[in-house]
C-alpha cells in the first residue's frame, strides 16, 4: 500500500516537473504567438476578446526595413556560416592532427578568445568598423561574426576530428592519396555529419545574434533581430507588431531546427 | 613480389631513441613476424617501412628502390591496421576500389580485381555494404581485401587480430595463413601475440626497447632462445628460470639450487668450463618438467609442493614450490590427480635445459 502510494506520489512530481518545464518554454512562445494575432488594442488582454487578425503580418510585410532586415540576416547567416565553417574545419583538423609551435599558438589564441567576454569586444569592434569604413556593412558584420564562430566552433570540431581514427587517413595515404586527398576524400566525410551540426548552429546562432546587429548595423544593413527592437519607441511599445516580426523571424530558425534536428544530434553524438 | 632490406634504421623523438640500428633483410616472398612487448619499437618500424614516419637514420629499401623519402603512396605497399581502418562513409566495393581509382586504373579492370578480392574472402553478398554494417571479422576480411586488389610489392600487418575475440583470432589467423599460399607476397606482421608470431611467420623477429633480440625461424627462436628475454617471451606457459650454482664431481658437472639437482650433459658441462661461470640461469620450458622418475638415463628428479593446479580439459598445468622457487609444469595428462599441497616426484631431462649467463642473460652456448 505504502509503495503503491510512493509510486504515485513519484508519478505526480514527475508530471508536474514536465509540465512546469513545458509552462516555462512553451509559455513565452505561446503568449508571442497569440500576441502576434491580436489587434493593438488587445495586446494587454490577449487570452480576453475574440479579435484576432492577421493584419499585424501584413502591416510588418509592408514596412520594407523588416523585409530588408530579413533578407538581410539570411544573407549574413549563409554566409558566416560558409566562411566560417570552410576556416573551423582547416582549424579543427590542424588542432586535432598535427603538433608544434603553430597549433599551440593557435589553440592559446582560440582559448584567450573565448576567455574574454562578449560584450567586451562589441565596443572596440564599433570604432573599428568606423575607421575602416565597414560600419553597417556585411563585411563589417560577418567578419566579427566569423571571428566568433572560429573561436567557438573550433574546439567542438577539433573534438569531432579527434573522434575519427587516424588510421582510415593512413590507409587512404597507403591507398595513393596525398596528405590533402587524404583529408578531402576520408576525413572530411567521416566527418560531416559533425560538419552538419556545426553548420546549423552556426547559422542559428547568426540568425538569432543580437549584440552585433545592434551596435555594429544601421539603416543600410538592418538585421531581422536590431529591426525587432525598433518597435520599441518612444510613444510606446507596438507589442502586436514587433510580435509578428518575432514570429516571422522565428520561422526559418524553426525550419531549419525541424529538418536539421537529425544532423544536429548525429553531429553531436559523435 | 620484391625483398625489403633495413640498414641501420633509427627512430628517434627528440633525443629519445625509440628504434635502434635495426639491420633486417627480408627476402622477397617471405612473411617476417615482428613480436615484442607494447613500446619495444615494432609498429613503429612497420610505420618507417610504410613511410607513414619518418626514419632519423639508415636506409630503407623495398626492391631495388631506396624509399627513405618516399611517401607511402609510391611504396607500392598495401597495409592492414589493428582498427581496420576502413572508409566509413564508402561501401564494400569502393572501399576495395578506392586505391586502384587513385591510381587510375580502368574501372573493368576494377571490377575484375574487385572479384578476385571478394571471391578469396568469401565477401561477395557484402559489397553493398557500409562498415558499420559488418562485423569485426568480416571488416578484417575487407581490410585484407583491400590489399589483395592492390596488388602490391609488400603486404603490411599492424596487430591486425588484435581487436577481434579469442575465436575469430584463431580463425582469422588460419585464413591468412591460406591466403598467403593464395598470394605469395613479401610480408611484415606486427604483432604482440606470441601465438600469432609462431603459426604465421616464415621468420619471427623478436624485440625489446627498440632493440632486435633475436631473428630465427619459430623453431630456432623457441629451441634456442638468444637470451633470457626471448626464452621468457615466447612459449606459454612462460619458461622457469631457476638461479644455480655448478658444482663439478668425479667429471660430471651438476646444477645445484635449493631442493633442486640436475645433471647436465658433456657438452653443456663443456660449454660452461669455457664459459667459466660458477652460477647461472637455468631455464626449463615446463612441458619439460615432467611427473614421476626419469624414464632414461640423462634424466635428475627433485620433488616440489603443489601450489595450484590449471586444468585445461587437454593438460594440466601444475605450479610447483621447489625450495622456494615457483616452477611451472604443463602437458601433464589431465587424469592426474594432485591436490594442492602434495609433495610430487618430477623430474627433467638435462639435455633440454638451456643456460644464460646472469649478468647479461645472454644464452650459453
Amino acid at each position: 500500500m505504502i509503495s503503491f502510494a510512493l509510486h504515485t506520489l513519484r508519478r505526480s512530481i514527475f508530471a508536474i516537473s514536465i509540465a512546469a518545464i513545458f509552462v516555462v518554454f512553451v509559455g513565452p512562445i505561446a503568449i508571442l504567438g497569440v500576441t502576434s494575432i491580436r489587434p493593438a488594442s488587445g495586446v494587454f488582454y490577449i487570452w480576453r476578446g475574440t479579435n484576432f487578425t492577421l493584419n499585424n503580418f501584413v502591416e510588418v510585410l509592408h514596412q520594407s526595413q523588416v523585409v530588408q532586415a530579413m533578407w538581410n540576416s539570411f544573407v549574413l547567416s549563409t554566409l558566416a556560416t560558409i566562411l566560417s565553417l570552410s576556416i573551423t574545419i582547416g582549424s579543427g583538423y590542424m588542432l586535432s592532427r598535427f603538433g608544434g609551435w603553430i597549433q599551440r599558438s593557435w589553440f592559446a589564441t582560440i582559448y584567450i578568445f573565448r576567455t574574454v567576454p562578449y560584450i567586451s569586444w562589441v565596443l572596440p569592434l564599433y570604432l573599428v568598423n568606423t575607421r575602416l569604413g565597414i560600419y553597417d556593412t556585411y563585411v563589417g558584420l560577418l567578419l566579427p561574426h566569423i571571428a566568433v564562430h572560429v573561436c567557438f566552433f573550433s574546439w567542438l570540431m577539433k573534438g569531432f576530428f579527434d573522434g575519427i581514427n587516424p588510421s582510415m587517413e593512413y590507409a587512404a595515404l597507403i591507398d595513393g592519396c596525398t596528405r590533402w586527398g587524404a583529408f578531402c576524400r576520408v576525413a572530411l566525410p567521416a566527418a560531416m555529419p559533425g560538419i552538419a551540426a556545426l553548420a546549423i548552429l552556426c547559422w542559428l546562432s547568426t540568425w538569432n545574434e543580437f549584440l552585433f546587429a545592434l551596435i555594429l548595423s544601421g539603416k543600410r544593413t538592418p538585421l531581422i533581430t536590431s529591426t525587432m527592437a525598433q518597435f520599441v519607441t518612444e510613444t510606446g511599445t507596438e507589442w502586436n507588431l514587433m510580435s509578428a516580426t518575432a514570429v516571422l523571424a522565428m520561422m526559418p530558425a524553426l525550419l531549419v531546427t525541424i529538418f536539421g534536428q537529425k544532423y544536429v544530434i548525429r553531429g553531436l553524438r559523435m | 613480389m620484391a625483398e625489403v632490406i633495413l640498414q641501420d634504421v633509427v627512430k628517434k623523438y627528440g633525443t629519445f631513441k625509440v628504434v635502434h640500428e635495426v639491420n633486417l633483410n627480408i627476402a622477397a616472398g617471405e612473411f617476417v613476424v615482428l613480436v615484442g612487448p607494447s613500446g619495444c619499437g615494432k609498429s613503429t618500424t612497420l610505420r618507417m617501412i610504410a613511410g607513414l614516419e619518418n626514419i632519423s637514420a639508415g636506409t630503407i629499401r623495398i626492391g631495388d628502390k631506396v624509399v627513405n623519402d618516399l611517401p607511402p603512396k609510391d611504396r607500392d605497399i598495401a597495409m592492414v591496421f589493428q582498427n581496420y581502418a576502413l572508409y566509413q562513409h564508402m561501401t564494400v566495393f569502393d572501399n576495395l576500389a578506392f586505391g586502384l581509382r587513385n591510381r587510375k586504373v580502368p574501372e573493368t579492370e576494377i571490377r575484375s580485381e574487385v572479384t578476385r578480392a571478394t571471391q578469396m574472402l568469401g565477401l561477395e553478398p557484402l559489397l553493398a555494404r557500409k562498415p558499420f554494417q559488418l562485423s569485426g571479422g568480416q571488416q578484417q576480411r575487407v581490410a585484407l581485401g583491400r590489399c589483395i586488389v592492390r596488388r602490391p610489392q609488400v603486404f603490411l600487418f599492424d596487430e591486425p587480430l588484435s581487436n577481434l575475440d579469442a575465436k575469430l583470432r584463431a580463425q582469422m589467423r588460419i585464413e591468412i595463413k591460406a591466403l598467403r599460399e593464395r598470394v605469395p607476397t613479401t610480408s611484415v606482421y606486427v604483432t604482440h601475440d606470441q601465438v600469432e608470431a609462431m603459426t604465421l611467420g616464415d621468420r619471427v623477429v623478436v624485440m625489446k626497447d627498440g632493440w632486435i633480440q633475436q631473428i630465427g625461424t619459430p623453431l630456432q627462436i623457441y629451441n634456442r632462445p638468444a637470451n633470457r628475454f626471448v626464452a621468457s617471451f615466447i612459449g606459454a606457459p612462460a619458461m622457469n628460470f631457476i638461479g644455480v650454482e655448478l658444482v663439478e664431481e668425479l667429471g660430471v658437472m651438476s646444477a645445484h639450487a635449493k631442493d633442486f639437482k640436475v645433471e647436465l650433459s658433456l657438452d653443456q658441462a663443456a660449454v660452461l668450463r669455457k664459459h667459466g661461470a660458477k652460477t647461472v640461469t637455468l631455464g626449463i620450458r615446463p612441458e619439460h618438467v615432467r611427473l614421476g622418475t626419469p624414464t632414461n638415463n640423462t634424466g635428475s628428479s627433485f620433488t616440489g609442493v603443489v601450489n595450484v593446479t590449471e586444468q585445461l580439459g587437454s593438460e594440466l598445468v601444475i605450479a610447483l614450490n621447489v625450495g622456494g622457487s615457483t616452477i611451472m609444469a604443463s602437458r601433464i595428462s589431465p587424469e592426474t590427480e594432485v591436490s594442492p599441497h602434495a609433495r610430487v616426484q618430477m623430474w627433467v631431462d638435462g639435455k633440454e635445459l638451456q643456460l644464460f649467463d646472469d649478468k647479461t642473460e645472454i644464452a650459453i652456448r
